[in-house]
């Protein structure tokens, strides 16, 4: 579904993603591991159109996305949940949600996007209950949910979400990466970029580590959790676990 | 079994190969080397193609890495080290992650599932000690298949045959002068092969020529498959027969092929004869970044009608290199002659090297032995017969230890020693 070959990206003239290649299949959900700076949402902007000027090779559905604007991207069935959120704070809940589905407002579907709407509001009750509450008075977890909701009003069929656990407890992050569980039942692709590593390939089908702008690492994701060099990097394993009963 | 479209496989080749050559450049400074005195980056290499652009490695780098140079991971992630005969005087050393174990296993497995190996068969597998590591390697993958195993035990051809017979072993793994030698055992002592249960012969370490697989197809009552691997770089099964019997498919998920031009390194179109590249796709602990194998082959890239999209090598049995094949085990002559040296405890003026087959045998690839001639002359003379008999016994005993294969020395004096090898 999409399929990226020997992408790079630069900031100024830094290389910032160094000829990376990677795939997402129809239904699956794929994560997106590495450490800070090593290019995760770097790459996820390049696929939406954040980020012009990149070379190489990135197609959705065979298409090229090459010189489309983020908004042509969204039509074509991409949405992002940024890093961050990013919601409209003074808007209320409803208001956030529907400017996600902006791009199908023109198009007058407005039969579907209300049908949407109750989708969402099926998967977060909690949103159904604030509709009318300014969006900047909600949790983080709460404010997680809804950046995820905007995203899912654009009806996309490849949803990608840079850090959706950032900054919630424990509870909450399990709770969002249960969504997406669902989400992906539900038909929808995923490529989902985490410094969670564990929590992030617990849920994928597949896994890529990335490491200053390369990819280092693929396979499936109950390889990669059990792989020595991901568990020392990404998974907070200390040196000492390892080294113990070695003498 | 399923396999990916083409453009997914093509896809999945080249993600695997960047990341590859990613670790690699990372993590081993012979690579780092070697792609910086080319000018290279992992970055230029964009397509499965511009794998051309790169450097080769060879037998020797092995050697000369000797133990752990080549290595792409902490030892702490190691999990099994192999070592199998060099072509210099080191032997080859390679490592495998458990993750790495986990791919051997499961190509194994594969390969054996196209010779139509399935859990209800009993499966005996034969080496010599040269290719003991081919041994584990196939008994991981057809216990991955759930096959009941008789792992590979150095046995007399009598008790060979008595497990074959007793064991009711339906599939036998072993090179093709050990399945020879079986087959003139069992007619020199008058055993009917319809006292076996054996089906399936599955043959490895050397090509066979056609008229060969007819005979022992014949005469053990078998279908003959024919599978390639590498003793050096573990293991087998990197390529295999399937249905058809038309070639042998490369398991390119995990290793690329290349068919080069052995004088020039070019790489040669399908169809073209040339000698063997692999490159590895999913190895983790020991990477091979188009490794020369000294096989000749050509690639045929016409689609096979068993529905397994892998491309097929039809391999020649002729090596490009001077390297000699015994029973499966490459030898490389200088490195004999280090060993020989190492054994003996002194250099000898002269000495020859001879592939030989033991002279009871059928006429079609009967087992063979190394024989060594050594001058005779003051140096090596003693007037106690005994002494030389001993040190000559020692000296073969010590070199069949360190090479891996049978080795018979004879003295000679000048006469005979530049005469006609007979």
């Amino acid at each position: 579904m999409l399929r990226i070959r020997n992408l790079k990206c630069y900031y100024g003239r830094i290389m910032a993603i160094k000829g990376v290649s990677l795939s997402v299949a129809e239904g699956e959900l794929v994560s997106l591991i590495g450490a800070n700076g090593s290019g995760k949402s770097t790459l996820l902007q390049a696929i939406c159109g954040l980020l012009p000027g990149w070379e190489g090779e990135l197609a959705f559905r065979n298409d090229s996305l090459k010189g489309l604007r983020p908004p042509a991207i969204v039509q074509k069935g991409i949405s992002l949940v940024p890093e961050g959120r990013l919601i409209f704070p003074p808007l209320s809940v409803l208001d956030n949600l529907k400017l996600g589905a902006y791009t199908r407002y023109r198009k007058k579907q407005h039969i579907e996007i209300a049908q949407d709407l109750e989708m969402v509001m099926t998967l977060f009750p909690v949103l159904k209950e604030r509709t009318r509450q300014a969006a900047g008075t909600l949790s983080g977890g709460e404010q997680q949910m809804l950046a995820i909701g905007r995203a899912l009003m654009a009806k996309p069929s490849l949803l990608l979400l840079d850090e959706p656990s950032m900054g919630l407890a424990p509870l909450l992050v399990d709770k969002i990466l249960r969504t997406l569980v669902q989400l992906r039942e539900n038909g929808i692709t995923i490529l989902l970029v985490e410094q969670n590593a564990q929590a992030a390939l617990k849920i994928a089908d597949r896994g890529y580590v990335l490491e200053t702008g390369r990819v280092v690492l693929q396979g499936n994701s109950q390889d990669l959790l059990a792989d020595d060099e991901v568990k020392r990097a990404y998974l907070g394993k200390d040196y000492g676990d390892f080294y113990e009963g070695r003498g | 079994m399923e396999y990916p479209d083409y453009e997914q496989r093509l896809q999945i080749q080249l993600e695997r190969l960047q990341s590859t050559l990613n670790r690699a450049f990372r993590s081993v400074p012979f690579h780092q080397k070697r792609l910086q005195e080319h000018g290279m980056d992992p970055l230029h290499v964009e397509t499965l193609s511009d794998l051309s652009r790169l450097p080769f490695m060879e037998r020797k780098d092995l050697g000369e890495h000797y133990p752990y140079g080549l290595f792409a991971v902490p030892l702490r992630d190691i999990v099994r080290i192999h070592t199998a005969p060099g072509t210099n005087l080191h032997p080859t050393v390679t490592g495998y992650t458990k993750h790495d174990l986990k791919v051997w296993r499961e190509m194994v497995a594969r390969a054996l599932a196209a010779s139509g190996v399935t859990a209800l068969d009993i499966l005996q597998i034969t080496f010599d000690s040269g290719l003991a590591n081919w041994g584990r390697d196939y008994k991981d993958g057809a216990e991955t298949l759930e096959a009941s195993v008789i792992p590979n035990t150095p046995l007399s051809l009598e008790k060979q045959l008595m497990v074959l017979r007793d064991y009711k072993t339906t599939v036998l793994i072993t090179i093709p002068s050990a399945a020879s030698q079986l087959v003139s055992y069992m007619f020199r002592s008058e055993f009917n092969p319809t006292g076996l249960n054996l089906k399936t012969l599955i043959l490895v370490g050397d090509a066979v020529a056609p008229e060969f697989r007819a005979f022992l197809e014949d005469r053990l009552h078998v279908s003959v498959w024919l599978q390639y691997g590498l003793s050096e770089v573990p293991g087998p099964a990197m390529a295999f027969e399937c249905r058809n019997h038309q070639g042998l498919h490369v398991s390119e998920d995990h290793f690329f092929p290349e068919i080069i031009n052995p004088k020039t390194g070019e790489v040669l179109s399908p169809g073209e004869t040339g000698e063997v590249v692999f490159t590895s796709l999913s190895n983790r602990a020991f990477p091979l970044i188009r490794f020369r194998t000294g096989d000749k082959a050509k690639l045929i890239s016409e689609p096979c009608s068993c529905g397994c999209p892998f491309a097929r090598i039809e391999w020649l049995g002729e090596r490009t290199d001077d390297l000699l094949t015994i029973n499966g085990v490459k030898l490389h002559q200088t490195q004999i002659i280090r060993h020989l040296e190492k054994a003996l405890g002194f250099a000898p003026d002269q000495c020859r090297i001879f592939k030989k087959q033991y002279s009871y045998l059928e006429k079609y690839g009967a087992r063979s032995y190394l024989e060594v001639w050594l001058l005779m002359n003051e140096n090596l003379f003693s007037d106690e017969i005994k002494m030389l008999q001993k040190l000559i016994h020692n000296a073969e005993e010590k070199l069949h230890e360190n090479i891996g294969v049978p080795v018979k020395i004879k003295l000679k004096e000048i006469r005979t020693f530049a005469g006609e090898n007979r």
